[in-house]
């Protein structure tokens, strides 16, 4: 990390001084210090639901066994963004294919894990909870991670979640995800002297403390419960409504596009800084098993113009260009495609690692189609590979903490 | 006691909003004498998991019925079912008549046809949230909202408002029957057919989509069954599609007709062989009990538990009855750790406050606010339906049903939810202002009287030009409600005057005991003290003196009202 880093991170860093009159409080959330040689770098994720087909996004052109598996749904060489003499990218992901060119796009190819579970809900919960038990450890690995590298934070913007659903990798006991769909329309709407009553029963403190967040009890009533989120919500939602009311970026994101608006406040929030580590988005629509190719070319048009503009943004401050962004899916396809021109759940496949100042390139192996189980593509790499970087480079902790047993680091930033 | 129209007589007069708080009428006083310990708060208990939330008469009539009756009403219904809603289908233009056509007639036919269609499922959206709201048979329709997201099927998918009608009604059907005929029927069911990509799944084509929720989702749960089974059993189902996008048929010569190895067993089966050798899956019985317990008690039964209404549930052939009357007599249900910790869902909410408070609002606009919440009808985020529980709580959800209940009382409008102006963007430069000092909630919110409904008192400060926000098809819809014909009667100055409750601590203990589903916390009730003494002081009355300040005590207590409702202890069932 240079000197200039530092220097930065101490501006973005510093504690954020958040005032309402309406809320009659005063909170003082202070960051995380960061001591020396641990970068805080945002992580943004944002999972491909459905299972995205590993094979059409970066395509085996010149392997023979694709095209014949795939008799109506390849693409070919002369339509693709040829990376080299094996693969091209999805014609449609023209500022993604720029984005590796400047080496701001790690794909790694074969990513899985053994014994592959085919159901999108196990699977999830396998990639979400970083454990072929799935949902056994009570915690998804980014709350893990925030449990041991964000200690005594109670900012309730640490971990945020922009969409309808939080994904279990964000559940935790002790930062539960912000979340919201629309930033305006994120506040309780009640005039001044109710909100005060809102806030006083939501536990707030008014003497300038920030109330202590409570640990997740075993045991806890769904009314305390329900009273935290509460809390948080309250103080979460003044912070995210300023960030992204005052946010003036002069990129061009897509317009009307889900994925694109949320991405812009996603930038919002890294690029303003108010205390969010981690921030996570949901692309759904991936579950092609019927009329692939049109399907899956608009959501590649969709991701590609989205992610390309955000990617653009996050250049803008320190804190950006320090973002590490993940992109995956809970697996990919089968191999062949079925009778109805789409393809059925599978296994191994590539995953994106995007950021300014990230390793990109190809990384990884792509997976044999001569050794193919049951179908499907064998993993290469273990996804808990890729995690592993990613908690080193986000949480600045070992990962083998958050993962339980040590895994190769993805040489990926 | 079992005089149904003595009850329909009730039940219509706890429905009219302003009577909620009428005298009980004496027909229910010839009946057992109640269970030692059957008292209020378990008959609330009972009604908040197999009703709707419930009005204070109900209590009532719950109590003086006796347990064992009211659960045999549960099961059976109040009163007759209501008239089923009358589908009048919109008819897809056919393939000549959109020959005949140019291109704009034919855009603008099909467009036509799509907007029939959306507008037909919204009318039953409305038609099934009120036989929640009427509550005629609350159990029923709690189970066909549990089976809408148990056998999901999706509108984005099935394309087709007749089919997602039809599914509908077929829940309601077997909602309380026998689970095998709902599975069979589902099956067969169009909609379930097109969702699950059954119509692609033909001989020598399969297509496994259908046969895996099938074993996953809809009988044995995963670890049940090998991938090897899903292949077989995919290859059973073959055959079943759909035709006109409603109707099922049976195409035999797309059906794979060879041997199968499904689960240990080997024959030529067919759909029907399927669903008989699941049934008789030990792994069956528990998978179904379970998702039923964790439904209705709000957390996973114990193992001893599971397997002994698995047992119940085997034994009787599947029959849901029997399996309902034991859950609700028995003692367990009631325990003290289950009672307020099952998290209701957004249309329970929605649908309980609009029965708590008594007031009359189109049904439409709570399946649209439902939505907001996190829970559209006909349309769950995935094959697994909702998620359920706490996962309907995030901060912005909870934020959200506070604001669903402060429009349904008039005291809040959407333009207050969607204000994206209440941080000037230009007062600071930069996006990165460093210290965010000040940036006031917008002062306009805090306007202190209200008459008819509405916040008084207008921007202050000159702002931004107002930026036209697109608000999609379903808050323009909810804003054309609530600004056309939704007006909430109620009057809650005149009830609490009727019941003589006058001062702070009355008012706010009569509140909270007729809108939240449990009792109210300390921690709560000292907010609200502080606000209603406060807001009492400001119009300069004394404790005891509130409900004589008219159109402004009004406003108070509707103020206090959407407080009460947006407090934890409304969130639960």
């Amino acid at each position: 990390m240079d000197r200039r880093t530092l220097l930065a991170l101490g501006a973005f860093g510093a504690g954020t001084l958040l005032t309402s009159r309406a809320q009659g409080a005063v909170k003082l959330f202070a960051s995380q210090a960061l001591p020396a040689g641990r970068l805080a770098r945002p992580l943004i994720v944002l999972q491909l639901s459905g299972g995205n087909d590993g094979l059409s996004t970066v395509v085996p052109y010149a392997e023979d066994a694709y095209h014949r598996a795939r008799p109506s749904i390849a693409h070919t060489k002369d339509k693709l963004l040829v990376l080299d003499e094996y693969r091209g990218l999805h014609p449609e992901l023209k500022r993604l294919r720029a984005a590796f060119d400047k080496g701001q796009l790690a794909i790694v190819e074969g990513v899985g894990y053994p014994k592959p579970n085919r159901s999108h809900f196990e699977s999830y919960d396998i990639w979400h909870a970083a454990d072929p038990r799935g949902r056994a450890l009570g915690q998804g690995w980014i709350g893990r991670a925030c449990e041991k590298a964000c200690e005594g934070d109670t900012n309730p913007n640490l971990v945020v979640h922009v969409g309808a659903n939080v994904p279990y990798a964000l559940h935790s006991t002790k930062h539960p995800a912000a979340t919201f769909v629309n930033p305006a329309a994120y506040r309780w709407a009640g005039g001044e002297h109710e909100t005060d009553a809102y806030a006083k029963a939501s536990g707030a403190m008014d003497d300038g403390a920030a109330a202590e967040k409570p640990v997740r009890r075993e045991g806890e009533s769904s009314v305390e419960f329900l009273r935290r989120v509460m809390n948080d919500g309250h103080s979460s939602s003044l912070a995210v409504r300023r960030a992204a009311a005052r946010y003036q970026t002069p990129i061009e994101y897509p317009r009307n596009d889900a994925l694109a608006t949320s991405l812009r406040d996603v930038a919002a929030l890294v690029n303003s800084d108010i205390g969010s580590r981690v921030l996570s988005l949901e692309l759904g629509g991936f579950d092609t098993h019927t009329d692939q190719r049109n399907r899956h070319d608009n959501l590649m048009r969709q991701l590609d113009g989205a992610l390309g503009a955000f990617l653009a943004d996050l250049g803008r401050s320190e804190r950006g260009q320090a973002a590490i962004v993940l992109v995956f899916s809970e697996f990919g396809r089968r191999v062949a495609e079925n009778g109805s021109r789409g393809t059925d759940h599978g296994v191994a496949a590539p995953l994106f690692v995007l950021g300014q100042r990230i390793k990109g390139g190809l990384h990884g192996k792509h997976p044999s189609f001569d050794k193919l189980d049951a179908g499907d593509l064998a993993h290469t790499t273990d996804f808990r590979s890729v995690y592993a970087t990613l908690i080193e480079r986000c949480f600045g902790i070992k990962h083998e903490d958050v993962l339980g047993a040590k895994f190769a680091l993805a040489p990926l930033a | 006691m079992s005089n149904p129209s003595a009850i329909a007589f009730l039940l219509a007069l706890a429905a009219a909003p302003l009577c909620a708080q009428a005298p009980l009428v004496g027909q229910a006083t010839d009946v057992a004498p109640a269970a030692p310990g059957w008292n209020a708060q378990r008959a609330e208990h009972l009604l908040n998991r197999a009703s709707f939330g419930a009005r204070p008469a109900e209590i009532d009539f719950a109590v003086r019925t006796g347990q064992r009756e009211f659960v045999r009403l549960l099961l059976q219904g109040f009163v007759e079912p209501a008239e089923p809603f009358f589908l009048d289908p919109p008819v897809r233009p056919d393939r000549r008549e959109l020959a005949a056509m140019d291109e704009k007639q034919r855009r603008d036919a099909l467009e036509r046809f799509r907007r029939d269609e959306r507008e037909m499922l919204f009318a039953y959206s409305g038609w099934w949230i009120e036989q929640m709201v009427e509550a005629e048979h609350p159990l029923r329709e709690k189970l066909v909202l549990f089976w809408h997201g148990y056998f999901t099927s999706s509108m984005r998918d099935v394309k087709n408002a007749e089919a997602m009608i039809r599914q509908n009604e077929l829940f309601r059907r077997h909602a309380l029957g026998n689970f095998g005929e709902l599975l069979r029927a589902v099956l067969r069911d169009p909609a379930m057919l097109e969702y699950l990509d059954n119509n692609q799944n033909r001989k020598d084509k399969p297509n496994e989509n259908l046969a895996r929720e099938l074993m996953e989702l809809f009988t044995l749960g995963v670890g049940n069954y090998s991938e090897q089974d899903i292949k077989e059993a995919a290859r059973a189902l073959t055959g079943w599609r759909t035709q006109g996008g409603n109707e099922a048929l049976y195409a035999a010569r797309q059906h794979d007709n060879g041997k199968k190895t499904i689960l240990g067993r080997t024959g030529r089966f067919d759909a029907d062989d399927l669903v008989d050798i699941l049934l008789e899956q030990p792994a069956c019985p528990r998978w179904v009990a379970g998702r039923l317990l964790e439904h209705f008690e709000g957390r996973k039964p114990s193992e001893e538990r599971l397997t002994e209404y698995a047992t119940l549930l085997k034994n009787s052939k599947y029959e849901l009855a029997p399996f309902f009357e034991k859950l609700l007599l028995d003692e367990r249900f009631y325990a003290p750790e289950l009672v307020g910790e099952r998290i209701a869902g957004p249309v329970e909410y929605m649908v309980g406050s609009v029965r708590r408070l008594g007031v009359a609002v189109p049904p439409s606009l709570l399946w649209l606010a439902a939505g907001q919440l996190g829970q559209r009808l006909f349309d769950p985020p995935n094959v697994k339906g909702w998620e359920g529980g706490e996962a309907w709580i995030t901060t912005s959800t909870l934020l959200a049903r506070g604001n669903m209940a402060g429009m349904l009382l008039g005291v809040v409008r959407l333009e207050d939810v969607l204000k994206d102006d209440a941080f000037d963007a230009g007062d600071e430069p930069g996006m990165m202002g460093g210290e965010m000092a000040g940036a006031p909630m917008d002062g306009a919110m805090g306007g202190d009287s209200m008459s008819s409904g509405e916040m008084s008192g207008a921007p202050k400060t000159p702002r931004k030009p107002e930026k036209k926000v697109d608000l999609g098809p379903e808050l323009t819809a909810m804003k054309r409600l609530l600004g056309t014909v939704y007006y909430p009667r109620i009057n809650l100055t005149a009830r609490l005057s009727r019941t003589g409750r006058s001062t702070d601590g009355e008012i706010i203990d009569f509140l909270a005991d007729e809108l939240l589903p449990i009792a109210l916390t300390d921690e709560s009730r000292s907010a609200l003290v502080e606000f209603l003494a406060s807001e009492r002081r400001a119009l300069d009355c004394d404790d005891g003196r509130l409900l004589g300040a008219g159109v402004k005590a009004e406003g108070v207590l509707r103020r206090l009202a959407h407080l009460i409702l947006s407090m934890p202890e409304a969130q639960v069932s």
